[in-house]
């Protein structure tokens, strides 16, 4: 404990008295006085103190909960962030699958279209051979009737003839259309 | 009332909490404050190995998570205990409540921990209750909740 001389003590009241200036702070507890004056100026200033503190307390507990309060929030909107990027990549992610998928079903649709296109086309080319040679072994035999029964043959044999020019060269468009399909179909494979 | 304390924490806000509440309660007479475990190694390291002792604080809360520090506040009582001369009262002042490192704290030699929160005042009371009872170093491991 320290205590003043009572010159000083009467100086440090007058002073406060007259101006407001005062011991303040942790000195306050420090002092001992006799003098019952100075007592009642050292407790007024304790307890001036205390309420400063009390204030000063609220209001630094207060700005410590409103940091806590601004800390969660930034927290929770960087994990909102974090949330929203990763459904963002999720999105896109899905998104190139299903383009991959439409990808996949368009060109399987169009195989399936072309697969149908050939298989009408060889049913067509097969059906058209058929006739041809149907066509053909016919007007053979019959032409070959007409020589075995010794009758004219005139008309039927430029008949025969003519046919089977006709059935050649159609045979022939007929197999450069096979081929067509085939080198096509081959292509589309690779 | 206890003369001196050293409070080491890296939130500035707390050291005036701390600051207020120890005044308005009357526990001490005189506290410093530091944000850094390093610095107060420094400071350690001069009072009892090199310096005078009577500079030294009487009382040493520190806080477990020093941000920016070289070391967290465990290691720190371990160092004053074991390195410079345990020759304070020590203890923990922190917002965790983890059994673990409670168990680590007690086992380097702190002598109690007190839990931050809001209304640190009635725990603060209790341990100005108790302090003589670490200074004897009578009392047991304690954790004010």
């Amino acid at each position: 404990m320290i205590s003043f001389p009572a010159d000083t003590e009467n100086e440090l009241m007058e002073l406060y008295k007259k101006k407001k200036i005062a011991l303040e702070g942790n000195i306050l507890k420090v002092v001992d006085t006799s003098n019952p004056d100075f007592r009642k100026y050292i407790e007024e200033l304790k307890g001036k103190d205390v309420e400063q503190r009390r204030k000063r307390l609220t209001i630094t507990k207060q700005i410590q909960d409103q940091n806590k309060d601004l800390t969660s929030a930034k927290e929770a909107n960087e994990s909102l962030m974090s949330d929203l990027q990763e459904a963002l990549a999720e999105s896109k992610k899905a998104k190139a699958e299903a383009e991959k998928i439409r990808d996949l079903a368009v060109e399987d649709l169009d195989t399936l279209q072309k697969r149908t296109q050939f298989e009408l086309i060889g049913m067509i080319v097969k059906i058209a051979l058929g006739v041809i040679i149907g066509v053909g072994i016919l007007t053979t035999v019959i032409y070959g009737l007409a020589i075995i029964s010794d009758k004219d043959t005139q008309i039927i044999g430029s008949t025969w003839s003519n046919m089977f020019g006709i059935l050649l060269t159609n045979a022939f468009s007929i197999i450069g259309t096979i081929m067509g399909v085939k080198y096509a179909s081959s292509d589309k494979k690779e | 009332m206890i003369d001196s304390i050293l409070l080491v924490d890296d939130e500035d806000l707390f050291h005036l909490v701390f600051e207020d509440a120890c005044s308005i309660l009357d526990i001490t007479l005189a506290l410093q404050a530091l944000n850094s475990s390093d610095e107060a190694d420094r400071l350690f390291k001069n009072w009892f190995v090199e310096g005078p002792v009577e500079e030294r604080p009487e009382c040493v809360f520190v806080d477990l998570n020093i941000i920016g520090s070289s070391f967290d506040g465990i290691e720190l009582i371990r160092k004053i205990n074991h390195e410079y001369g345990n020759g304070v009262v020590i203890g923990i002042i922190s917002s965790s409540d983890d059994y673990q490192e409670i168990q680590k704290a007690k086992s380097v030699g702190a002598q109690f921990w007190i839990i931050k929160s809001d209304e640190i005042e009635p725990r603060l009371i209790d341990f100005r209750k108790d302090y003589e009872g670490y200074k004897a170093k009578t009392l047991p491991f304690k954790v004010y909740r």
